[in-house]
């Protein structure tokens, strides 16, 4: 078989939310001899971008990304014992959670999934997450990123106090905020360097905080970008 | 108050049902664990006793003189009932801990509610009867029902039951028959206490699932409910939250004469489905009334006048979602007091 074959069926795998399929072509991987860091990356990764991308256009919605997801995660679970034990990418680490107070964890997850996808290194921290966890984890990994979600307009308050307490910390993390009644205008009130209306637009916001230079972004919350910028210029 | 009423809520409700002129719009901020601070209880006080609830509510209805009494604390509540277990926070709504139906195996002990008996829902049903019995003359009292979509995922646990729909439609369709079996055996008994049940499905909503899961998991069995709530003579409403320009066309096809809609643009709402349903909504709870002033409250109040009054089937001032509990009161009041003014009849918005 050839290589390009079984990386094409990795990627429709995922498309096609076919967990089988997936733990198939990993294994035809192995089989072939392919690269299976490649396979991750050229395969069941591409699947994944293309998956975002239906999700844009309002082609996927929620369980469609939840079951594209598992179906990626079969193929890696057969690659995972080839792949080489230590790796020395640089990837932006990420935290991630959904405040205290709310167990709503639906649109963490999805936001998970596609920044793990777009090669950050996550560590969630689950749901109803205390205030101090998120601070005490951001210094801990060294993140780079602290993702906080919510649902409930109860607990959106405790977004302010976790951005309050990692500057107080001198915890240098960028902070990016989202969930059902978060707005960009909120987000910026309370400090926020970033605000994603959903789990595509977060992996856009997410890369654009780090990029070395502001190429605008093609954003749905401008004003989030500019604030930023101007932060960034007073340093 | 600057802008006092000169008929009870129920008198205008009773007119708009029967067609007949009336000096405004309805307005109806959808009031439910907010009714609590009336009382000065906490959510987990009001919502666990029947007696709180009912009383936090006449004592709000008292001070704001709103146009319709929703009594509700979780969209779980019916789930709980059949079996899926909640955690009580002590000052926020009710969250579900472990759903019920963990394994085919535990499919065999689901069964149809009981309203008198099973879970919180003779807590609802003393908060209607009380509310019926000291307001009930000036106000509808409307419980509020978890639809049969949002139901079953509380019993299943939402992320694995949207994922059936695709591996496992047999069993979506299993807890759809008898979650809206549920609902309708709360609907006879919420009838026969005086109140006017009403139904909310927000896991239904278009930031969820795609039209095509809608039309073929959730739409048949909101027919089901609206065709037994008209049965009695009452109105059907529909309220679900978040994005719903994907799925509003299956809303106004359900049987629901009402939809109380959020996170979409009143303009195009009008457009999709005005011919068909009276609108309801949406100033923002988030951005207007927890985090807004009484000047941006009444800017927004006036912009969804401006953009639905004038709907074929009719409009009504609402709040996109529930009112956070820690609205200041004063723009509660700014709420209602732009309401009174500008949905006054004829609209006039200067």
């Amino acid at each position: 078989m050839e290589k390009s074959d079984i990386l094409y069926r990795l990627t429709q795998a995922v498309i096609d939310m076919d967990a089988t399929r997936a733990a198939e072509a990993a294994a035809a991987v192995i089989q072939h001899n392919v690269d299976p860091y490649e396979a991750i990356i050229e395969g069941l990764a591409k699947g994944m971008d293309k998956v975002n991308e239906l999700f844009e256009s309002e082609e996927y919605f929620v369980p469609e990304i939840l079951l594209c997801a598992d179906a990626m995660n079969a193929g890696i679970e057969v690659l995972r014992p080839y792949l080489p034990k230590e790796t020395t990418w640089n990837k932006k680490k990420v935290v991630i959670g959904v405040v205290k107070g709310d167990t709503h964890d639906i649109g963490k997850n999805l936001v998970k999934i596609m920044l793990d996808n777009a090669g950050f290194e996550m560590h969630d921290l689950g749901r109803n997450v205390p205030h101090a966890k998120f601070v005490d984890t951001a210094a801990e990994v060294k993140a780079d990123l602290v993702c906080l979600s919510t649902l409930m307009t109860t607990t959106m308050d405790g977004m302010q106090v976790i951005i309050e307490d990692l500057k107080k910390a001198g915890i240098a993390s960028r902070v990016m905020v989202g969930g059902g009644p978060i707005s960009p205008g909120f987000a910026k009130n309370i400090g926020a360097d970033g605000y994603a209306k959903n789990a595509a637009e977060a992996v856009k916001v997410a890369k654009g905080l780090f990029q070395e230079i502001h190429v605008p972004l093609i954003l749905k919350t401008p004003e989030l970008v500019s604030v930023r910028r101007n932060q960034e210029g007073v340093r | 108050m600057t802008y006092t009423d000169e008929i009870t809520p129920k008198e205008r409700m009773l007119a708009i049902l029967q067609g007949k002129e009336v000096d405004r719009l309805l307005v109806s901020p959808l009031i439910l664990n907010f009714a609590s601070r009336s009382l000065n209880l906490t959510v987990r006080d009001f919502c666990t006793n029947g007696e709180n609830m009912g009383n936090a509510n006449i004592a709000c209805f008292k001070k704001y003189r709103h146009d319709v009494v929703y009594l509700f604390s979780t969209t779980s509540t019916l789930a709980e009932a059949m079996g899926t277990k909640m955690y009580f926070p002590e000052d926020d709504a009710p969250q579900v801990e472990t759903p019920f139906i963990r394994t085919h195996e535990d499919l065999k002990k689901l069964k149809p509610v009981n309203p008198e008996k099973d879970g919180r829902l003779p807590v609802y049903l003393e908060a209607v009867r009380r509310c019926v019995d000291a307001i009930g003359n000036e106000v509808f009292i409307v419980p509020v029902i978890g639809a049969p979509f949002t139901t079953s995922a509380a019993l299943r646990g939402t992320e694995i039951f949207i994922k059936e729909l695709y591996t496992d439609p047999e069993l979506v369709h299993t807890l759809m028959k008898v979650a809206t079996q549920s609902v309708k055996n709360l609907i006879d008994a919420y009838v026969k206490a005086g109140g006017v049940p009403v139904t909310v499905e927000p896991v239904a909503t278009g930031s969820m699932i795609s039209e095509r899961h809608f039309r073929e998991f959730v739409l048949p069995y909101l027919k089901e409910v609206y065709a037994h709530i008209h049965s009695y003579n009452l109105p059907g409403v529909l309220h679900i939250c978040g994005k719903t320009k994907r799925v509003i066309q299956c809303m106004a096809e359900s049987g629901a004469d009402i939809l109380s809609i959020d996170n979409i643009d009143l303009l195009e709402a009008k457009e999709l489905v005005g011919g068909k349903v009276c609108l309801m909504g949406n100033v923002s709870p988030a951005d207007g009334m927890l985090k807004g002033n009484p000047e941006v409250i009444t800017d927004m109040v006036k912009e969804c006048v401006a953009k639905a009054s004038d709907n074929p089937k009719g409009f009504i001032v609402a709040t996109g979602c529930e009112v956070p509990i820690h609205t200041p009161h004063e723009n509660m009041v700014a709420f209602l007091e732009a309401g009174r003014r500008y949905a006054r009849l004829p609209i006039n918005l200067n």
